[in-house]
């Protein structure tokens, strides 16, 4: 079968036209100094050098009243309550789960945070804890719900809902936790025929929607039916999609994924990916969004 | 075994008494400890006791191949080596290369090696063929910090100390001679280099020279600076997560360059003696050079200490003190060899029946005087101390 | 090497270059797209890639864990094509070990790791082509990389060699200049503060060279510096004309 090969050309310049570049976004590098005024309050990504208020990291400076914090372009998750997460299950310890979630301490899932199969609600006993592993096992994806964040920074979640739980047959696709929009909700029901996860941790799961509604608690079952070729399809077809709307950094939610989609329908799955079509594709899509906006 | 982490208000204690300018040996912040250098019987073997830190170097020659790229030259070869006997902490079976035995050989290669020290020039005997291969091996025997220095002090004087056989060439035959034969021969040494470490506290406001393992602990960097008597700079290597100004290093090339001689002119003097004994044919080697320890001589070295303030402090102290209580009451005898001073509890000591009614009675009387008795133990300490009834019956 | 002189009369060094001039730098951020952060730094012919992951858990022994702070992890290795000769043990040995503990502790004083408690930060890196200043190349590489990870640090920390030949600080090294037996000088500065985080020298200099030599270390680490500050400068801008859209 024949493969694609490319020799390497000299990259684009991002065109930086005047009116985009001198917007009144104020950038900073670690070790400039924001102000020298001692009335504002030290938030992220700051520090205190001799009374002078001094960025530490690289990014743009946001000012809320007396507030100034500096946001970096790339950084791990930072988890707030009421946030929903995708997570992989690293280890089975004592009364709890430890959840790998792409922020900088490992997430915790109590036993007591998960909803028993079959619905019960009664005190965890103690073969409850040794039954931890037939419920989830390393390796096992789950989405959930922040409860609250320790003190360290490390956060605490809860499948306390049926629509939280063990992830069964789909694709993960990860991308930069900055890129996904916060929403009312992150569960959707893509009309071209599949479901997303939007985590906002950065890990996006696909499947195919579920033909029934009525699952039993929360989600432990997984189906192991084989998934229809036309769904895998358009599975495929949507994480191709997200690979080149986060390589172009566009902002991922229900509605751009969509339009993605669907300009993405005129060409082969497989060319998704090459620069020039993606180049196509996600302009295309940003037309379609301003348009939309405005 | 791991070894047991200081403890929180020993760190205070030290980290307080350096921003008083004082250490816990009593010594000033660029003093060094009292460094003793001897030599062993066999040329090339050097023992420096630094405090009580502890390092023996032995260097030992070899006749090899040289490498392809520098023929003419002979080899050097460093090795450091920390064993549990150094210090609880370092065990063997960690990974090859723990941290500090990686840093340390590093510096003494650094310093002895790249600075040239030695004429490797005139190790060669047959240019690409054979030359002679001087391998030093640096055991540490005690660690009280400042493990470098001693380090270096050592292989520096085991290098000035040994002796190589001498060789004859004819032709492509070699002879080496055995030290019977003929006097074996100096290496010829151009300079000696001396490692000072400075230990910085409190993000480098403090500086101290020559640390102690306790103060090691505490430290927030190290800045090793190996020069000659010369003012040469053979080798500069900070370490440890600290930011320093350029005026503080300078500063502290001046102040090794100082020390730096002291200690040049110390070695100088210990070749020079040991020189001397071997050719006056006296006893020379480890077994005269180390103290005769005997358990019925009470021996001290003597540790210098500032008795400044000490006298005033003491008197304010005595003054500012409440006076003590009132003076003890005159004991109440119970019975022959029993006596009760004090308040306390009841006397719980067996007595016989009689003497309980009478010690009760006493107790009694006891009462009135004073809340309640307690029976010194004067009986008890009739034995260990090996009072007699006399005096018993003078004490009563 | 008779003949090969490093300073020539006219103030000319081997390749061209004048005492003071550093060598040309090019340098590239976001280089791999599954790491936190990364970079690509070319100075001269030295050629040095750097990758950061973290902060994340700690992983592998538990101990290692500091209640307080992050710990550094960080790995020095060099291609075995780097140098002339094939390497024959690219990383494990001692000059290696060596240059992975300096460049943890240049960065333990530069990263504010008492934001990030209980957690690991990892920065490997790679020298792909050695050509002199193998350690300033990696320094700068791995602040490039920290950078681009949205790592919080004090200040840029950049590196520079420099060394002495008749009475003249030369800067920024290459390898010709360095293995002549000269002086070499590494330093390691926060730019801003002036704060020197590293400094290591081999081969024997006059006490009164020093403040010359170190002088001239730190002219050519400020010009470094610069040169980095555009270079994220540039990327920044790059990033957020992208994420505006």
């Amino acid at each position: 079968m024949a493969v694609d090969m490319r020799l390497p050309t000299v990259r684009k310049q991002i065109s930086l036209s005047g009116s985009q570049s001198t917007d009144g976004k104020h950038l900073v590098v670690p070790g400039d100094v924001i102000t020298s005024d001692t009335g504002f309050m030290r938030g992220h990504g700051t520090y205190m050098d001799d009374e002078k208020l001094t960025a530490s990291v690289a990014g743009e400076v946001e000012r809320v009243n007396k507030l100034i914090c500096v946001r970096p372009l790339k950084t791990r998750f930072n988890g707030e309550v009421g946030d929903v997460v995708v997570g992989r299950i690293t280890e089975v310890q004592q009364k709890r789960w430890k959840v790998e979630t792409n922020s900088r301490l490992d997430s915790v899932l109590l036993l007591s945070s998960v909803n028993l199969p079959g619905g019960e609600l009664r005190r965890r006993s103690a073969e409850d804890e040794l039954a931890m592993r037939d419920y989830l096992q390393e390796g096992d994806l789950i989405s959930a719900e922040v409860q609250s964040v320790f003190s360290d920074g490390a956060l605490s979640l809860h499948t306390r809902s049926l629509k939280y739980g063990k992830l069964g047959q789909g694709v993960l696709v990860q991308v930069s936790p900055s890129l996904v929009k916060r929403q009312k909700t992150h569960f959707h029901n893509l009309p071209c025929g599949a479901s997303i996860i939007l985590g906002n941790n950065g890990y996006i799961w696909l499947y195919p929607t579920p033909g029934q509604q009525d699952e039993e608690a929360g989600g432990y079952y997984t189906s192991l039916e084989p998934v229809p070729l036309p769904d895998r399809e358009v599975i495929s077809r949507l994480r191709n999609c997200l690979l080149a709307l986060a390589a172009h950094k566009v902002l991922l939610y229900d509605t751009s994924v969509l339009y993605c989609y669907e300009s993405s329908l005129s060409h082969q799955m497989k060319d998704i990916l090459k620069p020039e079509i993606m180049d196509e594709i996600v302009m295309e899509t940003r037309q379609r969004l301003l348009e939309q906006e405005g | 075994m791991r070894e047991t982490p200081l403890s929180n208000c020993e760190r205070l204690f030290l980290l307080k008494a350096i921003e008083e300018k004082k250490r816990l040996d009593g010594r000033q912040a660029y003093d060094y400890r009292n460094i003793k250098i001897t030599f062993g019987t066999d040329y090339g073997c050097c023992t420096v006791c630094l405090g009580k830190t502890r390092v023996l170097a032995q260097v030992s020659c070899e006749l090899v191949p040289p490498k392809d790229s520098r023929p003419t030259e002979g080899i050097m070869f460093f090795n450091l080596e920390l064993s549990s006997m150094a210090s609880p902490g370092f065990q063997p079976s960690r990974k090859q290369s723990s941290e500090l035995l990686v840093t340390l050989n590093r510096q003494l290669e650094r310093c002895l090696r790249n600075s040239k020290c030695i004429d490797t020039e005139s190790l060669c005997v047959v240019s690409g063929e054979k030359v002679w291969q001087i391998r030093v091996d640096v055991h540490v025997l005690n660690h009280d910090g400042n493990l470098m220095d001693a380090a270096s002090i050592a292989a520096i004087s085991a290098l000035c100390h040994f002796r190589r056989p001498d060789v004859a060439i004819q032709g492509r035959d070699i002879t080496v001679f055995s030290p019977e034969e003929r006097d074996p021969v100096p290496l010829s040494i151009y300079h000696m280099p001396i490692c000072v470490s400075f230990a910085f506290f409190q993000q480098g406001t403090y500086l101290l020279v020559d640390p102690c393992e306790k103060e090691e602990l505490v430290m927030d960097g190290l800045l090793v600076i190996a020069m000659n008597k010369h003012r040469e700079i053979c080798s500069v290597q900070s370490s440890g997560g600290i930011m320093l100004l350029k005026d503080q290093v300078i500063r502290c090339s001046k102040i090794a360059s100082v020390k730096v001689s002291e200690i040049t002119e110390l070695i100088n003097k210990a070749l020079e003696n040991d020189r001397q004994v071997r050719k006056e044919g006296g006893k020379f080697g480890f077994a005269e050079s180390i103290p005769k320890e005997r358990i019925t001589a009470l021996k001290r070295e003597q540790a210098p200490v500032e008795m400044k303030d000490i006298e005033e402090t003491a008197d304010e102290i005595v003054r500012e003190a409440e006076a003590p209580s009132e003076a003890v009451h005159s004991p109440v005898i119970v019975a022959t060899g029993t006596g009760q001073v004090g308040e306390g509890l009841q006397n719980t000591w067996g007595l016989e029946e009689e003497d309980a009614e009478e010690e009760f009675q006493g107790g009694m009387d006891g009462k009135e005087k004073k809340k309640g008795t307690v029976c010194v133990c004067v009986c008890v300490c009739v034995g260990c101390a090996g009072f007699t009834h006399e005096t018993i019956v003078q004490l009563v | 090497m008779a003949g090969l002189e490093l300073l020539s009369d006219q103030g000319y060094r081997l390749d061209g270059r004048r005492a003071a001039e550093l060598r040309k730098v090019q340098a590239r951020m976001g280089v791999f797209a599954q790491a936190d952060g990364s970079a690509y730094i070319e100075q001269g012919n030295t050629r040095a890639l750097a990758v950061v992951y973290g902060p994340h858990e700690v992983r592998g022994s538990r101990s290692k864990t500091l209640h307080d702070r992050a710990v550094i992890n960080c790995q020095y290795s060099m291609a075995t094509f780097s140098t002339a000769e094939r390497k024959r043990r690219p990383h494990g040995d001692r000059k290696s070990s060596e240059m992975s503990l300096h460049l943890k502790q240049t960065f333990e004083a530069a990263v504010l790791t008492q934001l990030y408690p209980r957690s690991q930060i990892d920065i490997y890196v790679k020298i792909l082509q050695s050509d002199g200043g193998n350690y300033s190349a990696c320094v700068n590489a791995a602040t490039l990389a920290l950078v681009d990870a949205g790592i919080p640090m004090r200040d840029y920390v950049c590196a520079c060699t420099a060394g002495f030949v008749e009475d003249t600080p030369l800067a920024d090294l290459c390898h010709a200049e360095e293995s002549g037996g000269g002086t070499t000088l590494a330093l390691a500065l926060l730019p801003r503060s002036e704060n020197i985080a590293l400094v290591q020298m081999d081969a024997r200099l006059h006490q009164d060279h020093l403040d010359a030599l170190m002088e001239a270390a730190m002219m050519a680490c400020k010009g470094l510096s610069k040169v980095l500050d555009s270079v994220v400068r540039q990327h920044l801008q790059e990033v957020s004309v992208l994420t505006r859209e």
